[in-house]
């Protein structure tokens, strides 16, 4: 297990540099910040100055082999807008979206594992029909609509929640509502399928005909094994979630990493850039890894 | 049917807590009416809240005049100049003034405001240590000494001559001479009526009054700003009373007459023609695209109806504008006739001529720009729409520009709020001018000799230069000063006006 974790990490590694510097020159490609940052009767005194205060007149390698030496450091630079370590700039904004993306991928589990358990255990019953129609609505709905629609509906027409921000408790409903459908249908749909797999084998079938209770049956026998597809997939949405979900973190005030990548980018923010990327990278690599862990656990088979 | 009863308590619980959920919920927009504080919507999260960057807009929305205050203050609605820090100014010859200033004033940490602070603060927005907005916006090109005569006066010198400089003065924050000169603070401290108490990046940012400010208390006891980027969500703030004010909606939102209000948002758009190339060198041309343009159509479609027709750079309420220009006719027989006449002469009017415009410029740009072309091209004009990010256009918009000898037109909005033209002509039409794509000696002169005058004559000087700008000259194509929306909470009694597109004075929010 050790070695495995070893090797992951070391590949993972790998993968973040060569990240790293395609970033770091791509992003560059995209123009000089300049123009953005200052006004546009600036006269070519001040854009110089710009230009030397923040290294930007520096040949880009040179400016890439300072970025290495300070990130030996752990320095990931200064954010031009905001004029703050880029890092912590970053890190204030994961946080909001690691617990966004937390709460709402334990929701979706528990609901999509329990309501597509009990469809596959009877396939083509109401609780089937029923989960399986929402489920493919929520799949097919744009995030910014449901958004819009939900603010109209519950904050504007009945005034029962907040709006938008992120003041108290009442303020996570819509963005987590918004967030959980689209995985929602998706895990649904993998939970049903992997289960009616599981539900038709040999194993299953004996422990019917030896009048196992069907609770027993669907959670603890089949569930078990059905589990692996559907961990795959939870790991690919919660990855998705990880690196931001801007268009609900843009409508609902939410100050995410997502927003912060976007606006970063559409700014030339270089240093908040490259540590988001990092941030979220190195997020991603932790919930692969724990993937992989999910995946021994629940099958003894698999060994590392 | 075993499921059905056992389902029963479960839906009556959920119910329950929904209601619960409800009540709770309904409370929190009564808190928010509580009292005399307000809640204020900005479209976008502030990254600084350096008093030196407050020619920004939405930071100039929360620190200008309400936590960090300036010598001398513009009235827009007239370009009257009143006393706000200095309680009177004279200019002493050779590009020196002389301000006096208040007395008993002290700033937010308790410290008392001196001719120091003046000298600090102006040192400190012209510096080359820091970028600030200000300095980059209105001091650029000039070399700026302030010394301190004693506590309460100053001295402060331009060169070149500033006859504006009183006007110029409106633009700068004050800050103690204790703030850093080569770092942003992000704590201001200021003598406005405010102070920042709180700044959760991200969240929110909340101004608190002051009890021992100089002047008058003002209604409002605080202020929380929040940031939302969805012109949608920001109106539906308002009307659920999560919020008092948003200073910018879309038009789309400004639904209700009671709340939502248009007002001239100090922005000019126009087309500005590279006149040194062919066949835009030609002035026929030049008329001919003004006269290619149905503006008319425009309002109540693509833009709202209560955008006015531009016949200057600047907006009306500006001094020196000229009131005798008028927008020019919509004559597409007269512009086809013009093209015909240059083509007589050579001039190669069939050359295709690139229109670039700016993706989100304004609301319905795109449309806007492809209207415009398909009217150029009606004419007989050979147009090439392209629309470019600001990052691109920056590129075709300030010089130094592309030099492939294609002819340009470049789409642009010029915003100026101070009431002076000198902020604008140079820029825009001298030969030296940053974003100038014409020259003429003449009318250099003219800029020249308007930038140094002063009461009527400078109106006057500046009302010939537009003049010759647009009938003599015809730089561009003029096309619109546009408007903003706000909406603003029925139990305010305040209206935005064209001061609200760069600073939004809480002092001035009363309530019904």
């Amino acid at each position: 297990m050790g070695r495995f974790i070893a090797r992951r990490t070391v590949a993972s590694a790998i993968s973040l540099a060569f990240l790293v510097m395609a970033v770091f020159f791509l992003s560059r490609l995209t123009g000089d910040p300049t123009d953005l940052y200052l006004p546009l009767d600036a006269s070519q005194e001040v854009r110089d100055n710009f230009r030397e205060l923040n290294g930007l007149n520096d040949p880009i390698l040179l400016q890439f082999a300072y970025y290495l030496g300070d990130m030996a450091r752990l320095d990931f630079g200064t954010s031009l807008r905001s004029a703050e370590p880029a890092l912590a700039v970053v890190l204030q904004a994961f946080q909001w979206t690691l617990v966004l993306a937390l709460v709402t991928m334990a929701f979706v589990t528990v609901a999509a594992v329990i309501l597509g358990s009990l469809a596959a255990f009877n396939v083509g019953g109401v609780l089937d029909r029923v989960a399986t129609f929402f489920s493919l609505i929520g799949a097919s709905a744009p995030d910014f609509w449901l958004a819009i629609v939900a603010i109209v509906i519950f904050s504007v027409n009945f005034g029962w929640l907040p709006t938008s921000g992120t003041g108290s408790i009442w303020h996570w409903i819509l963005p987590v509502s918004v967030l959980f459908i689209r995985p929602f249908g998706l895990i649904l749909q993998v939970v049903r399928g992997s289960m009616i797999n599981a539900l038709g084998s040999a194993y299953v079938k004996t422990a019917r005909a030896k009048g196992v209770a069907p609770q027993p049956i669907i959670f603890t026998h089949a569930l078990r094994n059905a589990m692996l597809p559907v961990v795959t997939v939870m790991g690919d949405q919660a990855a998705g979630m990880l690196n931001g979900a801007v268009i609900v973190e843009t409508i609902f005030g939410f100050p995410g990493v997502g927003k912060l990548m976007i606006d970063s980018i559409l700014q030339r923010d270089f240093a908040v850039i490259l540590a988001a990327i990092m941030v979220t990278a190195v997020a991603i690599f932790i919930m692969n890894l724990l993937i992989d862990l999910a995946y021994a656990l629940l099958d003894p088979r698999i060994r590392y | 049917m075993t499921i059905a009863p056992r389902s029963k308590p479960v839906i009556r619980r959920l119910l329950c807590c929904a209601a619960v959920g409800i009540g709770l919920t309904t409370s929190a927009p009564a808190q928010a009416q509580d009292d005399r504080a307000i809640t204020i919507a900005l479209n976008e999260d502030l990254d600084l809240i350096d008093p030196c960057m407050a020619a920004q807009s939405n930071i100039g929305r929360v620190l200008l005049q309400n936590i960090s205050e300036t010598l001398t203050e513009l009235n827009p609605a007239d370009g009257s100049l009143t006393p706000r820090l200095a309680t009177e100014w004279q200019e002493g010859g050779d590009g020196t003034w002389t301000f006096k200033l208040r007395d008993g004033v002290t700033f937010s940490d308790g410290t008392e405001f001196t001719a120091a602070d003046v000298v600090h603060s102006i040192n400190r927005t012209t510096s080359d240590q820091l970028i600030c907005e200000t300095g980059a916006k209105y001091f650029g090109g000039l070399d700026i000494t302030a010394e301190a005569l004693d506590d309460h006066t100053v001295s402060i010198t331009a060169d070149p001559a500033q006859p504006i400089l009183p006007l110029l003065m409106s633009t700068l924050t004050i800050v103690p001479e204790e703030t850093p000169m080569d770092e942003y603070t992000r704590n201001p401290i200021g003598t406005g009526p405010y102070v920042l108490s709180e700044w959760n990046v991200g969240q929110n940012l909340i101004l608190d009054r002051r009890d021992d400010y100089w002047g008058e208390t003002p209604e409002v006891t605080r202020a929380t700003y929040v940031f939302r980027s969805d012109d949608a969500v920001r109106a539906a703030m308002v009307q659920t009373g999560e919020a008092d004010i948003a200073p910018l909606i879309s038009e789309i939102d400004a639904t209700n007459e009671a709340t939502d209000f248009s007002y001239p948002n100090s922005e000019t758009t126009y087309l500005r023609i590279d006149t040194m190339t062919a066949p835009l060198d030609d002035l026929r041309v030049r008329k001919a695209l003004n006269l290619a343009v149905d503006r008319e159509a425009f309002l109540g479609t693509l833009l709202p109806a209560d955008t006015q027709l531009a016949t200057q750079i600047v907006v009306p309420t500006t001094a020196g504008t000229n009131e005798s220009l008028v927008p020019p006719a919509f004559d597409p027989d007269q512009a086809l006739q013009l093209l015909e006449e240059a083509r007589a002469d050579g001039v190669p009017v069939d050359t295709e001529i690139v229109l670039i415009g700016r993706t989100g410029l304004f609301a319905n740009v795109t449309e806007v720009m492809e209207a415009l072309t398909q009217m150029f091209e009606d004419v007989g004009f050979n147009v090439d729409l392209q629309m470019m990010d600001v990052a691109q256009w920056t590129e075709y918009y300030s010089k130094p520009f592309p030099d492939d000898g294609k002819p340009r037109i470049v789409a642009a909005m010029h915003d100026n709020n101070r009431g002076d033209p000198v902020f604008s002509m140079y820029f825009k039409y001298a030969c030296g001018g940053l974003q100038s794509a014409t020259c003429n000696e003449d009318l250099d002169a003219m800029i020249a000799q308007a930038t140094e005058a002063t009461g009527d004559e400078r109106n006057e000087l500046w009302s010939q230069t537009f003049q010759k700008v647009q009938e003599e000259l015809v730089a561009d194509v003029l096309l619109f000063h546009m408007v903003g929306f706000s909406r603003v909470a029925e139990r305010l009694d305040f209206r935005p006006s064209i001061a609200t597109n760069s600073e939004l004075e809480l002092a001035e929010i009363k309530f019904d």
